[in-house]
């Protein structure tokens, strides 16, 4: 094994490799940036790229893309409040409030680092434990999933801003917002009134940018319509990062990174969850919570570092079984195929040099990506020199066209329109929409591993679950545990420090 | 010349985002097609799309990018591209079971007049596994254990009324035995249901099979025809496996421009010949046996008929 990992070593230090590399870092990070553009779309239209070149070439390209592409998510999340994916979502707590407080800059490079920083410790620690990973991996079936995901609802619910019971209610629309269209195993109609539009469901990127974009842009309009549009601003984009407070963040992006990477052994839902668990931790363990959401750089960096320190495990099915996670994977699976590689267990024992120089790129592209985006990120921060009466009217041309190319339906105006509103009421009557988004998209999920459990049970949900599911039995047993303990942490902090509820 | 292909694509992609959205028009292909499939990720349509759209390209001087859209037994992919304009830029790639199976099984919210048949790529025969460590040596073993334990034999598949459920289905209802169902989005996530044992048994493709090396055990093969040495087929195991054979077909919406239709056909013509299609197929332990989509619309008037009457058959028991 020793033996394969220094011929990978060696195999992976190319130049062309790098110059690839940092070509799909560069692509990613500005198609990510794009509103209405996901990492995924990236890759798969860039994916026929890397069949013209070698697979030590072709493939890092792409995980360049991938790595690129996340971090570009996280930059109009800070800046306008508009996240393109899940995984962003946790990002815009801190990220616009910190860019409303000129400080840009810090928080967009507290992103690039606490991102890197997760990355890089979640690789290589997939490369260390490359095998107990693939055995932890395969113990996570329905059942697991199921019961993770509800204790993730219950845990983000709690540690949102705002009353409890508002952000229960939340979370009950978010969950029967993901029941319109199909259900996901019998592919029956459920609340379609047999409109066509609706049959596959809503789409979730119109809801993302509606409900925290485009509030945003009505606050601004209404706070100050005068002011706002003759204030000038600075012409600088905020100081950068200082050491100290790297150093103040260094704990959370250690927490969020040991999360992360645990989170990501379980496939498909990783970076949401993982970017949520990181930020609730973060501020559960904080000595000051209260200025959580409120433009806490430590929040940026919980959140960010969480969900790329999923990147390493979710990579650890398709090596090992060649059974990839996610869609993502699944274009990485892709750019092996047609190089002619099958990944799976066979793959590993024939070349596991190839396997383990892939691997060793994925941690190059790491250093890569923290000098490039060094000297990106103060022309991205520029973004707030731009006068609010330009930039106000110009995020909603980016919002109606970012909803607009994601599959070219007008419908999807509609909906990026009905939410922003309702995103608007919301905020003004003080409810958080973050649970509403979480229901809806762990909701599918949700149900079709519920689904699973239930059938595989044959119907005797509690004897199979206590005789055959161990893991299931802890997390279930630890959710009651872990809400009581939240709840009263929550509680306690209400009366101290008050409601602080906007 | 591989450098102006490199730099072509490039342009293409960079077109496909949308950033030079009004670009002279040109031949049809002028941007990439999308090529949506109603299944999950590493399963065998997987694996067969991410072969051919490497190659076909060459033969249709732009992309094809593969969209994954699995959920609510392929409804969700398939209605996707039911809805999408018949420009030629969004094409299905399904098969048998999902395309003329289903209509009798459920209510869809499409017809499956709404397609019409590009090519039929290739065909494949699944064959049943197990892993194995499983105590099960051969298929009657199996299926013994299952009679003699109702419902406790899972068997999981890749979607209701499947190109995996639907044999399984036949099977287990031929040799009475009582077995529970577990579905997946795709035939990827079912082989990972297998390997961490959450499911007794399944069926699965070559390509799939191929990549496991000696982690499965299979006990017997669908079809007329051996599909592996020393593995019987059902047949030679004494059931009647009417069905089985599951045929890739690559769909577009109904109405496209017959000029595009051409085009594209004339591709997957050009591309059969290919040597590097044809070993990367070989590889993956899949065949090559493109049939016109004029031809399959035959095939599949008659495939409607006959999944009537199996639905009938299954469903009556």
């Amino acid at each position: 094994m020793l033996d394969s990992f220094l011929m990978g070593l060696e195999l992976a230090f190319r130049l062309d490799t790098f110059a690839m590399m940092a070509v799909g870092l560069v692509l990613g990070m500005v198609v990510g940036a794009l509103p209405g553009f996901t990492t995924v779309m990236a890759m798969a239209v860039l994916l026929p790229l890397s069949f013209f070149l070698e697979p030590l070439v072709g493939i890092p390209f792409l995980i360049g893309v991938y790595k690129g592409g996340i971090y570009g998510g996280s930059i109009p999340a800070i800046l306008i409040s508009m996240p393109g994916t899940g995984a962003a979502v946790a990002t815009t707590f801190d990220g616009p409030a910190l860019t409303k407080k000129k400080q840009p800059r810090k928080a967009l490079e507290m992103a690039l680092f606490s991102s890197v920083f997760g990355d890089l410790s979640s690789d290589i620690i997939t490369i260390l434990a490359i095998g107990p990973i693939a055995l932890i991996a395969m113990q996570i079936g329905p059942p697991e999933l199921a019961s993770v995901l509800f204790l993730s609802l219950v845990i983000i619910t709690i540690t949102g801003g705002g009353v409890f019971v508002k952000g229960l209610l939340m979370m009950t629309l978010g969950l029967f917002i993901s029941l319109i269209g199909q259900d996901p195993i019998g592919a029956l109609s459920r609340f379609t009134f047999d409109f066509f539009a609706i049959k596959s469901g809503i789409p979730l990127l119109p809801m993302l940018i509606g409900l925290f974009a485009l509030p945003e842009i009505l606050l601004a309009v209404e706070k100050k319509a005068t002011s706002a549009l003759r204030q000038k601003l600075d012409t600088k984009e905020g100081g950068p990062l200082t050491w100290g407070e790297f150093k103040r963040c260094f704990r959370t992006m250690c927490r969020s990174t040991v999360i992360g990477t645990t989170i990501g052994m379980i496939p498909g839902v990783g970076q949401v969850v993982a970017a949520f668990m990181g930020y609730a931790a973060a501020k559960n363990a904080s000595s000051h919570p209260e200025t959580f959401g409120k433009g806490e750089l430590e929040g940026v960096a919980a959140a960010e570092a969480a969900n790329n320190a999923v990147n390493g495990p979710t990579l650890v099915p398709l090596l090992t079984l060649g059974i990839p996670g996610d869609n993502v994977t699944a274009i990485l699976l892709g750019a092996f195929v047609a190089q002619g590689l099958r990944p799976g267990p066979q793959l590993f024992n024939e070349q596991g040099s190839l396997v383990y120089a892939i691997l060793i790129a994925m941690v190059m592209a790491n250093i890569l990506f923290l000098i490039l985006g060094y000297f990106l990120v103060p022309l991205f921060a520029k973004v707030v020199t731009i006068q609010k009466g330009i930039l106000l009217p110009l995020t909603i041309v980016f919002a109606f066209a970012g909803s607009y190319v994601f599959r070219s339906d007008p419908l999807d105006l509609i909906i990026l329109s009905v939410f922003g509103v309702f995103g608007y009421l919301a905020k003004k009557l003080h409810f958080d929409v973050t649970p509403l988004v979480m229901g809806f998209i762990l909701g599918p999920i949700l149900e079709y591993s519920f689904g699973q459990t239930v059938t595989m049970s044959q119907g005797n949900i509690f004897a199979y679950i206590l005789g055959e599911r161990p893991i299931t039995v802890a997390i279930i047993a630890a959710t009651p545990v872990l809400t009581y303990y939240l709840w009263k942490r929550s509680a306690r902090l209400r009366s101290d420090f008050g409601v602080t509820e906007d | 010349m591989k450098l102006n292909k490199l730099i072509s694509y490039a342009m293409g992609a960079t077109v496909a985002l949308g950033l030079s959205a009004g670009a002279a028009k040109a031949q049809y292909p002028e941007k990439p097609i999308t090529l949506v499939l109603p299944l999950g990720a590493g399963g065998s349509h997987d694996l067969n799309s991410r072969v051919f759209t490497s190659i076909i390209p060459q033969y249709l001087d732009n992309a094809m990018i593969v969209k994954l859209m699995p959920g609510a037994s392929g409804q969700k992919g398939t209605a996707h591209v039911a809805q999408s304009k018949a420009d030629g830029y969004t094409l299905l790639f399904t098969h048998n079971f999902f395309d003329q199976l289903q209509q009798h099984v459920t209510k869809l919210p499409y017809a499956p007049s709404d397609f019409e048949t590009v090519v039929r790529l290739n065909y494949a025969t699944p064959s049943i596994v197990v892993l194995a460590s499983s105590p099960h040596k051969t298929l009657k073993d199996m299926l013994d254990w299952g009679k003699a334990n109702p419902n406790k034999l899972k068997f999981g598949h890749s979607g209701n009324w499947g190109a995996i459920m639907v044999p399984g289905a036949m099977l287990l209802s031929e040799a009475s035995v009582k077995a529970t169902l577990v579905p997946h989005k795709g035939g990827g996530p079912t082989m990972k249901a297998l390997l961490s044992g959450d499911v007794d048994f399944t069926m699965a493709f070559p390509s799939v099979i191929g990549a496991q090396g000696n982690k499965l055990r299979v006990l017997a093969s669908l079809g007329t025809e051996r599909t592996y040495k020393d593995v019987p087929t059902l047949k030679e195991l004494g059931y009647t496996p009417s069905v089985g054979l599951m045929n890739r077909i690559v769909m577009a919406p109904k109405g496209m421009p017959a000029d595009r239709m051409k085009k594209l056909r004339d591709a997957f013509a050009a591309m059969q010949k290919d040597k590097t299609y044809g070993n990367m197929m070989k590889r993956l332990g899949e065949n090559t046996e493109l049939m016109q989509g004029g031809e399959y619309e035959g095939v599949r008037l008659e495939q409607s008929k006959n999944y009537e009457m199996l639905v009938k058959s299954i469903t009556s028991k």
